[in-house]
């Protein structure tokens, strides 16, 4: 517990059980310093930690039993590798003596996680604890950051054992780029000179608190910036040189115009499939500059003509006097013109339409005007995290969460949870489809018990919209199991006593909104949305980038 | 087309080092043709892992760096195996 305090814990997401019960007796004597939240599922514990991570300055701290309890968390681990989130994760584990004999409530959870943790460690003795500890805790926010997860056996929690506070530094190998400072002269000389500049960021500007030094570089070099899916609240919507969101369902101009400039410098974004489309089609006439924090991810999926080794904030500290005042008027009547375009035929109708179903573009649109671009959004995973996207006007930093590289349904609710631990001041509006709430609801029982201000919004289409949207494009309309019976979800939000509302008129949708942001904790809306929407533009599967569609 | 690789990776003697390297050779679907490991330092708790496989020039570049950015890892090298210079005699 000392060595959990030192590393600033005051929260922890978890599940008691067999295997850590010693652990949760420890904890009751920190009942003051270290807020335990019972979570339902232990995947929710995972996601929670995640959530509490993107809005906290510390890694969120998740504790499970053995076996099952451990297992459970796979999903939410796998989903922190994928996006970079620093989470501890705290396993129990059945005795030493009994550890491979498949003991009850037995998992060899270091074989199961470790090829989707940064690091992972057994410990068998409590003198091993505090050092772990810190060393975890170092792991997981140094450099990229990422999952990182403890397991220990019943006996170390049991064993008695003195303090240490002594814990040395962990020294983790560092890279040193002995062309580090050429490359940098290198790449402002390539940028300086282009006619047709772009800069692509994504989530490593909000993990390097990077995002004041990336608006006054584009500002000073006049550049086009268009963001990746968990970058987008790294820059206001508003900014006029942010020019939108790249990939599958991102903005005309920024996909259209990746193969139309002459230099494209990419920053903390790791050229994504779902970035780059038909990767041999990927701005072929650029030159393309790399700056990423993981050395692996350079020269990994695009070659570039520079790959810079760094951290975003560094980076860009440097290079901004490097940079010459420079506007591209032109350059960037280019992107006005072709979103301009994809405003006419794409968002005026889905975010103003006049008859008919409502719309999640509506919704999305009132909910941004209501919070004025400034509540966190916490999406989950499908058509309404695409609309979320493109149509929530973020205006402050980390405001945008949700499940990027995995793709992981029923991420919104527990994470949701996290977040609001993080940052009580927040406004936390979770947007969920009615597929992906199926997947973690339970998670409400937390919120009840929590007493947490949560705003939840079902976007609910009867259907898997983002899978039925494949089958109408590109499987001949065979629409296969993709309708969903659902359940009353105003009867299950009464259960858990949290107020709700059933929104199947557009005129309600206002009214109702304003009635849920005055409310004091947290409220749901099961708002009913057309079943049949499809989101434009999109790249379809194995296109090139500048193929996007918008209809 | 496929050659023959040797990676030469340092790394800390702890359990779960080769798992975890094995784990990225997996997910490629990369076979190990022939591995040797030796503790090197006791002091400082190094070892020393020697792999063979098959793969392409392109793939390997990257798995390499995969391969180092392991936090147990310290060191992590490969050279393309020569016909006269086998795995055996490397060792």
């Amino acid at each position: 517990m000392k060595s959990l305090l030192r590393e600033g814990v005051d929260t922890i997401f978890g599940y008691p059980g067999g295997a850590i019960m010693p652990v949760y007796d420890a904890l009751y004597d920190y009942k003051d310093s270290i807020r335990h939240v019972l979570v339902r599922h232990e995947q929710g514990a995972a996601h929670a930690a995640e959530g509490y991570s993107w809005l906290g300055d510390k890694p969120g701290v998740c504790m499970v039993t053995s076996g099952p309890g451990a297992t459970n968390l796979v999903t939410g681990i796998t989903n922190a590798m994928c996006d970079s989130t620093p989470i501890v994760c705290i396993t129990g584990q059945v005795v030493t003596t009994a550890l491979g004999t498949d003991a009850f409530q037995e998992a060899p959870i270091i074989g199961i996680v470790t090829p989707v943790t940064k690091w992972c460690y057994q410990i068998t003795n409590a003198a091993e604890i505090s050092h772990i500890v810190a060393k975890a805790f170092h792991i997981a926010t140094s450099g990229r950051k990422g999952p990182v997860l403890i397991d220990i056996t019943k006996d170390a929690q049991l064993e008695l054992c003195e303090y240490d506070d002594s814990v040395q530094k962990v020294a983790l190998k560092s890279r040193h780029d002995p062309h580090y400072q050429k490359k940098l002269k290198r790449a402002a000389a390539l940028l300086n000179n282009a006619k047709r500049p772009y800069v692509l960021f994504g989530h490593g500007i909000a993990l390097g608190n990077a995002e004041s030094e990336l608006a006054q570089f584009i500002e000073k070099g006049g550049f086009p910036a268009a963001s990746t899916l968990l970058g987008l609240s790294s820059l206001p919507k508003s900014h006029p040189l942010h020019m939108g969101m790249l990939g599958m369902h991102g903005n005309y101009g920024p996909n259209k115009l990746t193969n139309k400039a002459d230099v494209i410098l990419a920053i903390g974004m790791r050229f994504d499939d779902r970035v780059t489309g038909k990767i041999s089609a990927y701005a072929p006439q650029a030159k393309i500059i790399h700056v990423d924090i993981d050395h692996a991810e350079l020269d990994k999926v695009i070659p570039t003509s520079i790959a810079i080794h760094a951290d975003a904030k560094e980076f860009l500290t440097q290079l901004l006097p490097l940079i010459k005042l420079r506007k591209h008027n032109e350059w960037l009547k280019a992107f006005r013109k072709l979103n301009e375009e994809e405003k006419t035929v794409v968002a005026d109708a889905e975010l103003h339409p006049k008859s008919g179903e409502i719309s999640m573009a509506e919704v999305i649109r009132l909910v941004s005007e209501k919070t004025k671009g400034k509540a966190v959004i916490v999406a989950d995973v499908g058509q309404h995290q695409m609309v979320a996207a493109r149509y929530y006007g973020f205006e402050t930093r980390n405001s945008y969460i949700t499940s990027g590289g995995l793709g992981t349904m029923g991420f919104a609710l527990p994470a949701s949870v996290g977040a609001k631990i993080a940052g009580p001041q927040r406004e936390i509006v979770a947007i969920i489809g009615d597929g992906s709430f199926q997947m973690t609801l339970q998670e409400l029982g937390t919120i009840m018990q929590e007493k947490l201000s949560i705003k939840i919004i079902i976007l609910n289409n009867r259907h898997l919209g983002m899978v039925r949207q494949w089958q109408e494009m590109f499987f001949e309309k065979r629409y296969s199991s993709v309708h969903m019976e659902n359940p009353n979800f105003n009867k299950i939000a009464d259960a858990y006593s949290i107020p709700n509302e059933l929104i199947q008129d557009r005129k309600e949708i206002a009214p109702a909104l304003d009635r849920m942001f005055k409310a004091k904790g947290s409220y749901l809306l099961d708002i009913m949305v057309k079943k049949d929407e499809n989101v434009f533009p999109i790249i379809p599967n194995g296109a090139a980038v500048d193929e996007i569609r918008l209809q | 087309m496929h050659m023959r690789y040797t990676l030469i990776i340092k790394s800390e003697n702890v359990p779960g080092t080769l798992y975890r390297i094995a784990g990225l050779l997996l997910r490629k679907k990369i076979n190990i043709e022939n591995l040797y490991v030796k503790r090197v330092d006791q002091k400082r708790h190094t070892s020393h892992f020697i792999i063979e496989i098959f793969l392409s020039p392109h793939l390997m570049a990257k798995l390499i760096k995969q391969i180092d950015r392991a936090v147990e890892v310290t060191h992590a090298e490969y050279h393309r195996t020569s016909s006269q210079k086998r795995f055996v005699r490397s060792v």
